[in-house]
């Protein structure tokens, strides 16, 4: 087991550095305001210069995932001093936000260095002693945000039972029958925002932090998704990166297709590309 | 890959974790030969663990019909299709497991079933292999055969789901081997459900993670058997158990039935999880069907069952079935009866080997009523 993990290691750092080299920076501008930059339509974006980002398949650690649906990602990103945003565009014929077990979710994923200034982490979610944060948006939790989580109807028409233990007993006594959401599993709801902020040292490692500070917004209209993720620049959280102006560090992205039965570590991933974050 | 030992496959073979074997071995064994498929056992579990929303199709506990039975949709076949023909011919599998038959990328080999194939619960009940033409009648062996299957998670010692998991959500008990799924940690990759051979983990479309069968652990934490155990009303299951081959105890029921007589089989023992669910085969079932389905030597064990009444140690073990809610760790036979005792020695059940007949006078004069013999 060891062997094959550091074998996999040595293979992403190689792809990393290949790819560094071959993609173009990309700089998050400063644009005015405060706050979260969640507006997809901000007139802000226009001042970002978009850059592709090739997409590889994850080939490096099972399960893999060689025939990934999504080559390529449009990513922008800006900063009011406050907030830093990513919007990523991409192609994506198939709307995905509906979970059952063979349907997945659309989702794509923006990772930064916890400490932009030192020892870059490996690209795959980072390596023990070099952590990452990573923020995932998912389709699923904004069709939660958007309509409502989805009852049982929702998801399959001609459902029917006589009765649910919520409905004859009491919050506490009914809890034990909700299984995962009964435990607040973060992965089982969006609740406040689409996006999971989180935190990761190599493959398995995936943590939800308990401060969640990253927000978004996604939307999907004639084949493209458009989302957006922000983040405080510096925050009270010792497992967020703190940015300033004028910081270069690298970012790292993810996205899986849903409809291609993507998901977890079948994905489409980018090695770091450098990030500059105006003054 | 590590390299462990599955002694159902008599030798070693690959799996992503080493080796290491639990304090003891949860274990349960259903003799199909008196299984009536009345679904007790699914109700219990069913009715004690997963009423919830999302949980509606969900079965811990399910009991087909074999061949043409399934649930899910052809779990079986499908996976012994993707295997393909493997050399099964001798008490050492030479054929491959389905960590030998890993593609390229996947930790073994899996499919993920398709949503509808959970719609049908109870498809194939009662189908035999085919028809019975005009003027059949009993022959032996029977002209047309099928048999039932009574499932739970088989709590393998080598699990296929764990192995399958990226982010180590399902862990085995080093207490009683019992695997269980962490709620709070699974993210509902599905890779589980991929990987279990025996589709005996479940994707909960509500909380949008996996869920399994968790072995009645509250229960078997207190010395009682599990709940399809103790509401079987056929008397066909025993839950308890089973020790390593070489830490065999021969006053241990599980151990007894196992590894000394080797009556009860595994399932599927080539896809090389080592199952912990055993099964006393069918006697009326063809021995090539068994053999696939239940290992190498199962025309021994059926053969074994034949004899039962000429083994009163193996009928005592075999009688503890359905005897006692609490689990019995070690038993003998006492004169007439067989005894069952818990794990401190204290006797929790005393069953007789041969049921007591009564014959009732036809008439009874005190209450002027006629009554009839029943057994």
């Amino acid at each position: 087991m060891r062997a094959r993990l550091s074998a996999a290691v040595l293979s992403a750092l190689v792809l990393w550095g290949g790819g560094a080299e071959a993609q173009a920076p990309l700089t998050a501008v400063r644009v005015p305001g405060a706050g979260p930059i969640t507006d997809l339509a901000a007139p802000a974006w226009k001042q970002a210069r978009p850059v592709k980002v090739a997409m590889l398949p994850q080939t490096v650690t099972s399960p893999q995932k060689p025939d990934s649906a999504i080559k390529e990602l449009s990513v922008r990103a800006a900063h009011n001093g406050g907030w830093i945003a990513f919007l990523i565009e991409w192609r994506d014929p198939t709307l995905s936000n509906r979970i059952v077990l063979d349907n997945f979710g659309d989702q794509v994923a923006v990772q930064l260095p916890l400490d932009p200034r030192g020892a870059v982490p490996s690209p795959m979610m980072g390596n023990a002693g070099g952590r990452v944060n990573i923020m995932q948006w998912r389709a699923a939790f904004q069709r939660d945000l958007d309509v409502g989580p989805p009852t049982v109807q929702d998801l399959y028409p001609n459902a029917w039972a006589d009765f649910y233990p919520d409905e004859v007993l009491g919050a506490a006594d009914a809890r034990p029958y909700t299984g995962a959401l009964g435990l607040e599993n973060p992965i089982s709801r969006g609740v406040a925002t689409p996006v999971l902020d989180q935190m990761a040292e190599g493959w398995g490692s995936m943590t939800v932090k308990p401060d969640q500070h990253a927000l978004g917004r996604g939307v999907w209209r004639e084949g493209v998704w458009r989302v957006v993720i922000t983040r405080p620049m510096v925050s009270d959280d010792v497992n967020a990166p703190r940015l300033v102006p004028g910081d270069r560090t690298v970012a790292g992205f993810a996205v899986w297709e849903g409809g291609n039965r993507e998901v977890g570590s079948r994905k489409a991933w980018a090695p770091w590309l450098p990030l500059a974050i105006a003054r | 890959m590590a390299k462990v030992h599955n002694w159902q496959i008599g030798r070693e073979m690959d799996y992503p974790y080493e080796g290491r074997r639990p304090e003891k071995q949860f274990a349960m064994i259903f003799d199909t030969n008196k299984c009536i498929a009345c679904q007790t056992c699914t109700v219990a579990c069913k009715t004690t663990w997963t009423t919830g929303r999302g949980q509606e199709y969900m079965y811990w506990n399910n009991v087909e019909t074999k061949p043409y039975g399934y649930y899910p949709l052809g779990w079986d076949v499908t996976i012994l299709d993707k295997l393909g023909v493997q050399e099964m011919d001798g008490p050492v599998y030479r054929g491959k497991t389905l960590f030998d038959a890993a593609p390229t990328g996947e930790i073994l080999l899996g499919y993920l079933p398709e949503d509808i194939d959970y719609a049908h619960p109870n498809i194939g009940e009662d189908d035999s292999t085919g028809l019975m033409p005009q003027g059949a009648h009993l022959t032996l062996p029977h002209l047309q055969w099928m048999f039932y299957l009574p499932r739970i998670c088989n709590h393998c010692t080598y699990p296929a789901c764990l192995s399958a998991c990226p982010r180590q959500s399902i862990y085995k008990r080093p207490e009683d081997g019992i695997v269980l799924l962490d709620q709070s940690r699974c993210r509902g990759y599905r890779e589980c459900v991929r990987g279990c051979p025996y589709k005996k983990v479940y994707f909960n479309a509500q909380t949008r993670v996996s869920e399994k069968c968790i072995g009645c652990y509250p229960a078997v934490e207190g010395g009682r058997q599990t709940q399809c155990t103790i509401t079987c009303i056929g008397k066909i299951r025993i839950q308890g158990f089973l020790n390593a081959p070489d830490k065999v105890d021969e006053d241990n029921p599980l151990d007894y039935l196992v590894h000394v007589k080797k009556i009860a089989r595994p399932l599927y023992p080539q896809f090389g999880l080592e199952p912990n669910t055993y099964y006393i085969p069918p006697i009326h079932v063809p021995a090539a069907y068994l053999r696939q389905m239940f290992g190498w030597g199962v025309e021994q064990a059926t053969d074994m069952y034949r004899q039962v009444a000429m083994d009163r140690k193996l009928l005592g073990a075999l009688t503890l079935f359905g005897a006692t809610p609490e689990i019995a760790q070690h038993f003998r036979v006492d004169g007439d009866s067989v005894v069952g005792y818990d794990a401190k020695q204290s006797e929790i059940a005393r069953v007789p080997l041969k049921e007591p007949v009564v014959i009732r006078e036809v008439y009874d004069p005190k209450h002027r009523a006629f009554r009839t013999n029943i057994t």
